[in-house]
């Protein structure tokens, strides 16, 4: 069953096109990742899907339900939790007053203290909400966007401005919404975040969606070739060693980078090191989203979000 | 009954903010002591909580929710089931006990600094009620189309330190000139402090209920403002 389905969205400001013409469709059960740098376009195509801006063209099911239908709204609203990019609570209120409050706006909705217990936000359920570090607030916004048992998560840039301990602890309490199943649409600018979390990965880029997959297909389609790194070898090595294989080059720090274009070439590699007795330090780099990233749009991402 | 949440959460929200509590419960008080104290209380009583009640829905409310809507806590609600009218409705209520707060309080400050012995009855219960609705529902029309706290703030002084001197709350209508006499006719708050003023020191039932009248049907028009002013989606 798929969860969301977009067909050609745009949605055009007066000066500019935050969204030109995308398409893809999230199943249940999998967590959906949105990667891509600041101003890409991810959180107005979020936030259209949550019922809270418009759209210029295009055609929009969220669980199964028309975004451009009042009707449907309401029942989108029953089946989505949403954590927003920057999320705020009521200052003065606690943690468990103001999920409390996301829940009151439910009929139905799960235990307050489940979500507090899932959360990890026991020993903080009495403490006010302005009191609290980014990461417990953040921890708030995804207790508060699970508080409704929603079929569909929206979770945008849950991590951003965290710091890293942080990060991971936000992380381990989505890894384990994956585990159960939940149907997850995330939004990152973190490589790192997409590749732990996601199941697919759209990459975003001015507008557009420049590449779909699982983390492993963008990387054996885009990430081009794992390197074998010999660190601290000599010249003398680096030239035996091009003389019989391809793709060998040496930098100034000594270290030999040699592109592995098949498994043979790598045996045959080890095999020429072992019979040289080299005994060198060595590595193989495979390719990550950050090289896949790099590929597609020509630029990286900065820990900001802003491309470069 | 949604609103009921919202009419709690936000409640505990002011409660609990002394900044909030001073401006809408300490500087009426003092303002009350000052001029009460110059020119004798009785009339002060009514007229400055209806002149305070007035001045927390159009600069109050309005600063308080231009803010939660600025740091995304109106967008939160907005995504849950909650009806906008559910949200206005809980806000006014709010709104409402905290204004019935400041009266009971500036009524025994009356008793006690100024001897004016009122007890409320609940005909005056009722016009507190309505024109606690009134007044916050303007706010609520208010922060529904302002956008910062800046220009809440901007509007709410522009629009209600007029409307304060032009009821007649700090300086008698009758020594006004015609032009500001006939002005103050259609200004909201002269009904609501002629009106607690009939019901508490007066105690003239029928310009009670005359004013009561205008104060409730205004108070309709401003509460469907609110909800009508209200975005739950943005552009």
């Amino acid at each position: 069953m798929l969860e969301v389905q977009v067909q050609d969205l745009v949605k055009q400001y007066a000066d500019t096109t935050a969204v030109d013409g995308i398409s893809f469709s999230v199943n249940n059960g999998e967590v959906f990742a949105f990667l891509g740098p600041n101003g890409a376009g991810k959180t107005t195509t979020v936030e259209i899907l949550e019922c809270l801006r418009s759209f210029t063209k295009g055609s929009v099911l969220v669980c199964g339900y028309d975004i451009t239908k009042d009707k449907d709204v309401e029942e989108i609203k029953k089946n989505i939790g949403v954590l927003p990019q920057d999320f705020n609570a009521l200052d003065k209120l606690t943690v468990k007053e103001n999920i409390e409050l996301i829940a009151d706006m439910y009929d139905k909705h799960l235990k307050v203290a489940d979500m507090i217990k899932l959360l990890n936000l026991e020993d903080k359920a009495n403490a006010r909400f302005e009191n609290l570090s980014g990461g417990l607030k953040q921890r708030v916004g995804i207790a508060a966007a699970l508080v409704s048992d929603p079929k569909l998560v929206f979770l945008d840039e849950p991590t951003t401005g965290l710091d890293p301990k942080a990060r991971r602890d936000v992380w381990d309490v989505l890894a384990n919404l994956k585990k159960i199943g939940k149907t997850v649409f995330l939004t990152t600018h973190y490589m790192e975040e997409a590749q732990v979390l996601a199941t697919r990965i759209a990459i975003v880029n001015k507008g557009k969606i420049a590449a779909m997959g699982s983390p492993q297909e963008l990387i054996d389609e885009y990430g081009g070739l794992k390197i074998l790194v010999i660190r601290k070898a000599d010249e003398s090595l680096a030239k035996k060693l091009g003389d019989k294989f391809e793709h060998v080059t040496m930098n100034s720090n000594g270290d030999i980078h040699i592109k592995i274009d098949n498994t043979d070439k790598l045996y045959s590699i080890m095999s020429l090191l072992t019979a040289m007795k080299a005994e060198k330090d060595i590595e193989i780099q495979t390719p990550t989203l950050e090289d896949v990233f790099l590929k597609i749009t020509g630029s990286k991402i900065s820990e900001e979000g802003e491309a470069k | 009954m949604r609103f009921v949440a919202i009419f709690k959460a936000v409640t505990k929200n002011w409660l609990r903010s002394r900044t909030g509590l001073f401006f809408s419960i300490m500087f009426p008080i003092m303002m009350l002591v000052i001029f009460g104290s110059i020119f004798g209380g009785s009339n002060y009583v009514p007229t400055m909580t209806a002149a305070f009640i007035m001045t927390n829905g159009i600069i109050g409310l309005t600063s308080t929710n231009t803010e939660f809507k600025r740091r995304g806590i109106i967008r939160r609600l907005s995504i849950t089931p909650l009806t906008k009218m559910d949200w206005v409705v809980g806000c006014v209520l709010s709104q409402t006990l905290l204004n019935l707060l400041l009266t009971g309080i500036m009524i025994g400050i009356g008793w006690i600094a100024f001897s004016v012995r009122v007890i409320p009855d609940p005909l005056t219960v009722l016009m507190i009620f309505l024109g606690s609705v009134l007044f916050s529902g303007i706010g609520m029309a208010l922060s529904g189309s302002l956008k910062d706290v800046e220009a809440a703030a901007a509007v709410g002084n522009v629009i209600s330190y007029p409307m304060m001197f032009l009821s007649g709350v700090f300086v008698p209508l009758s020594i006004m000139p015609s032009t500001l006499q006939l002005l103050s006719k259609f200004i909201p708050l002269t009904y609501f402090s002629d009106g607690l003023k009939a019901a508490i020191i007066t105690k003239s039932t029928g310009t009670t209920l005359y004013d009561m009248g205008i104060v409730a049907a205004l108070a309709v028009v401003f509460i469907a403002a609110g909800v009508l002013l209200t975005r739950w989606k943005e552009k």
